[in-house]
């Protein structure tokens, strides 16, 4: 029964037009859905925690509501980051030598110390600091294994004087300006492993690390979104109007730079057409016609500008729930996609033979170890970790001085 | 807080941690006179050869022996996409009726790398303007990307020339095999790591030739030592007697792989 | 000690951050491979390995050691660039020692492989066309290891066929030019 719809969903026979190296002709692609998903997840973590610096860096006063979602989301989906990179690993037992001898001159060896030093001394310190004052609240309050869990995270201290707040908020603070480049640097430097391949035409230029970046800040933003608003339906709580409004405006700003860059690229490639252009360019209109034209441009792009756009000028004649919707629908395209850039860049830059001749059609399975339902696996598992971290950090009924989605006297919809 | 036996802890700790860590480079020591000091085989010193292979482009026949002896020697997987060498064949046809161009259409192909030879290309005789093999092998590039670019220090430029790979090492990531420009590498099924032509690594340190060097009939692959020449050193007679160039000179690879007569739709 | 009059937070995270550092450190010094760094920033070790492994090939110096007389008939024409195993297959180790074992006798196709007529080869290339050519059967006219000369004539009645004109002569492989023109 699984092998009729691993056809389907499959693409067709492997075979290539053009000329293509001996190497390169292979029926899998050498870095598949797994990789596409790591830099997708990494750019949803840097965009999350953009969105939480908006708040504690830049004062954004109505986006206090998604403050600590969006760092749990950051939180959540960091800490399955590396899970598509052990599992791509042609030997992840091995995979410790990245941080025992890590090769200098490469950028995926400081992979390891990038993602150490932003998960423990940005992302977990500035919860930390955030959350410091609740843990000991909370844990005198609950009992049993959540009372053991709070004070251990307390790190043992009870101290909750107005000085030691804070003291708390200070630091927060400046954990959160060190987050900011530490973001660009987590995200960015994955952008570079493929800007730096200077054999791979499709990959390495300069503005590849940017066009990462960018594109990783307006889906981190649309997760924002999203998770916002599933989560106030799930509470069936309304959603802060002012909020959402505000999040749509910062989508639609760094979409526009976002969409600005990208088209940059593409004119520039277009125009100085350099040797294996026209190959490229037939490999974008074949090989990547539905994710780039349709997934990338179309839904990820055009439409989400078209609407938030309108939305900036006119939302004062669009009906709140009306709007709602228009958001909704836009960050879920903005995460499609990006999702899709993803896939346009890895399996693009594979597509296109290194012998600027030819242009390779991989097959891609369905199960297996690079196949769609690990991918599938790996991309709902930071979910459940974040429906976890709620229950534990932002759960409703725990009282709170921190910035909330919805205080307990809010009203139900 | 009761602070001053949980200090008097505390500083104990501190005091052993920093007694362990002066203690590291002592440690370090002992330890790599305990392992075994890496040798070669025999005599062999490699800061004392700087081995390089060329191809004269004009000699090569396409009998894809080559192809099949270094599959032999080196038991790369048999399948069409593993190849630690390969030939590829250039076809350039003639220009269209009329289109007042100096040459046509250019097509290229290796059917399963050049192994067992070419099949005759279906394009009929009198199209063809000119037409030749090129074997494809590591460049041997002296700022070699592949090695730039391994996150753990498992691919490297070894002293004597060749470009390397330590099996044992090696993760498997595949950042080495996206980075070389002249798609010599490959990720080993077998083994789960990258793979190449080592120059026969282990013959040439036991003066024996590269596999594909042995079988070539037509003296289309030089091989040679820089640093001991032999008497008619065929390399040192191939760069006096030829003009040579490189594959892909502007991406700033530095290949030491030199070709002679090479055409321009080589890439 | 000034040390711990810090506010709890600071000082309790300086000893977690300084714990995390110091494991790290030993961690890594315990993990590093002995050989790491003595050449360059691989396992030295490495290079030994590598060069251990057998050869498959015996090559054309040893079998030139096994049979002198061979290889000395070789070296006189045009085939004098063959190599032993490229037409007799792989001779390993085992084999070559051994007194009583002996070559593997090549076949035609092996002969058509290189001087089958192919446009992409060069023109100074010996290259027939198979249906054209006197017969299929190579060693009826031509030998091997001396390709510039012919099998003497069998000492029964003459065959029916007239022998052939010997091969002409060896050509200079020094200068290969031309294009390749239809033969």
């Amino acid at each position: 029964m699984i092998m009729p719809i691993t056809q389907v969903l499959a693409e067709v026979a492997p075979h290539f037009e053009g000329y293509v190296y001996p190497n390169e002709s292979g029926t899998h692609p050498l870095w598949g859905v797994l990789i596409v998903l790591y830099p997708y997840i990494t750019g949803l973590v840097a965009g999350a925690f953009i969105m939480a610096s908006l708040v504690r860096v830049f004062q954004v006063k109505p986006l206090e509501p998604v403050y600590r979602l969006s760092l749990l989301t950051a939180l959540a989906f960091l800490l399955c980051a590396t899970l598509p990179l052990l599992c791509h690993l042609g030997h992840p037992e091995r995979s410790y030598q990245i941080m025992i001898t890590p090769h200098l001159t490469s950028p995926m060896a400081i992979f390891g110390f990038v993602y150490a030093w932003y998960l423990m001394a940005v992302l977990l310190l500035e919860l930390w600091f955030d959350y410091r004052r609740d843990f000991v609240a909370w844990s005198e309050i609950e009992t049993g294994w959540r009372r053991i869990l709070y004070r251990t995270l307390a790190l043992g201290m009870t101290d909750v004087s107005d000085k030691s707040v804070a003291l708390d908020h200070k630091l927060s603070w400046i954990i959160s300006i060190m987050g900011i480049p530490s973001a660009f640097l987590l995200h960015g430097y994955v952008g570079f492993i493929f800007g730096s391949i200077k054999a791979n035409p499709w990959w390495g230029n300069a503005i590849m690390p940017i066009i990462f970046i960018l594109s990783a800040m307006v889906s981190g933003i649309a997760l924002c979104v999203f998770v916002y608003m599933v989560l106030c339906w799930l509470r069936r709580r309304a959603v802060d109007l002012r909020c959402l409004d505000m999040m749509g405006m910062y989508l639609f700003y760094a979409l526009v730079i976002d969409a600005t860059v990208e088209a940059l690229d593409w004119i520039h490639r277009a125009y100085s057409a350099e040797e294996g252009f026209h190959v490229m360019e037939y490999m974008a209109q074949e090989r990547l016609f539905y994710t780039l034209s349709i997934g990338q441009v179309l839904m990820g792009t055009l439409i989400p500008l078209l609407v938030l756009g309108t939305l900036q000028v006119a939302r004062k004649y669009v009906p709140d729930i009306v709007r709602k919707r228009l958001y909704f629908t836009c960050g879920v395209f903005v995460l499609i996609g990006v999702l899709a850039m993803r896939w346009n860049v890895v399996m693009g830059g594979q597509f296109f033979s290194k012998s600027l001749r030819g242009v390779m059609s991989y097959k891609l399975e369905f199960a297996g170890a690079e196949g769609w339902l690990l991918g599938l696996v790996l991309l709902s598992l930071p979910f459940i970790i974040l429906t976890v971290l709620i229950k534990l950090f932002l759960s409703e009924r725990l009282p709170t001085e921190g910035h909330v989605p919805h205080r307990l006297e809010d009203p139900s919809i | 807080m009761n602070s001053s036996i949980p200090r008097r802890r505390i500083l104990a700790t501190f005091g052993g941690v920093f007694a362990g860590l002066l203690a590291l480079p002592a440690a370090r020591a002992v330890k790599k006179r305990l392992a075994k000091a890496p040798g070669a085989p025999r005599d062999y010193d490699p800061t004392k050869h700087k081995w390089l292979m060329c191809i004269d482009v004009d000699k090569c026949i396409g009998c894809g022996l080559c192809a099949d002896a270094c599959k032999t020697e080196n038991h790369v997987p048999e399948a069409a996409h593993y190849f630690r060498t390969w030939i590829e064949r250039y076809i350039i046809r003639k220009p269209a009726a009329g289109s007042a161009t100096a040459r046509g259409e250019v097509q290229v192909d290796s059917p399963n790398g050049g192994r067992g030879g070419f099949a005759p290309t279906l394009v009929p005789r009198e199209e063809i303007l000119k037409s030749f093999f090129v074997p494809k092998l590591c460049n041997l590039c002296e700022d070699s990307p592949c090695t730039q670019v391994c996150p753990v220090g498992a691919t490297f430029d070894a002293p004597d020339g060749a470009v390397l790979i330590d099996p044992t090492y090696c993760i498997g990531c595949g950042f080495c095999i996206q980075a070389c420009p002249y798609g010599c590498r490959f990720l080993s099924p077998v083994t789960k790591t990258a793979e190449k032509c080592t120059l026969c690594y282990h013959r040439i340190t036991r003066g024996l030739k590269p596999a594909c060097v042995e079988t070539c009939p037509a003296q289309a692959r030089v091989f040679g030592d820089l640093k001991n020449p032999v008497e008619d050193d065929p390399l040192q007679a191939f760069v006096r007697n030829n003009k040579v160039n490189t594959l892909k000179p502007h991406l700033g690879t530095n290949p030491r792989v030199l070709y002679a007569n090479l055409d321009k739709e080589v890439r | 000690m000034r040390f711990f009059k810090l506010p709890p937070q600071i000082s309790r995270l300086v000893l977690l951050i300084f714990a995390i550092v110091v494991s790290y450190l030993v961690a890594r010094t315990l993990l590093t491979p002995a050989s790491f760094r003595d050449r360059g920033f691989y396992r030295g070790a490495a290079l030994t390995e590598l060069a251990s492994f057998t050869p498959v090939f015996a090559g054309k110096k040893a079998l030139g050691e096994r049979y002198p007389e061979i290889l000395k008939t070789l070296a006189k024409g045009d085939h004098k660039t063959l190599s032993c195993e490229g037409c007799h297959g792989v001779v390993d180790q085992q084999q070559l020692k051994d007194p009583q074992s002996k070559m593997i006798k090549p076949t035609a196709t092996l002969c058509l492989r290189c001087h089958t007529d192919n446009p992409s080869r060069p023109a100074w290339f010996k290259q027939i066309v198979l249906k054209d050519h006197y017969s299929d059967k190579c060693l009826e006219c031509h030998l091997p290891h001396e390709p510039n000369e012919t099998p003497p004539e069998p000492a029964e009645e003459a065959t029916t066929k007239p022998a052939p004109e010997p091969a002409p002569a060896a050509t200079k492989e020094a200068a290969p030019q031309g294009s390749p023109e239809a033969p």
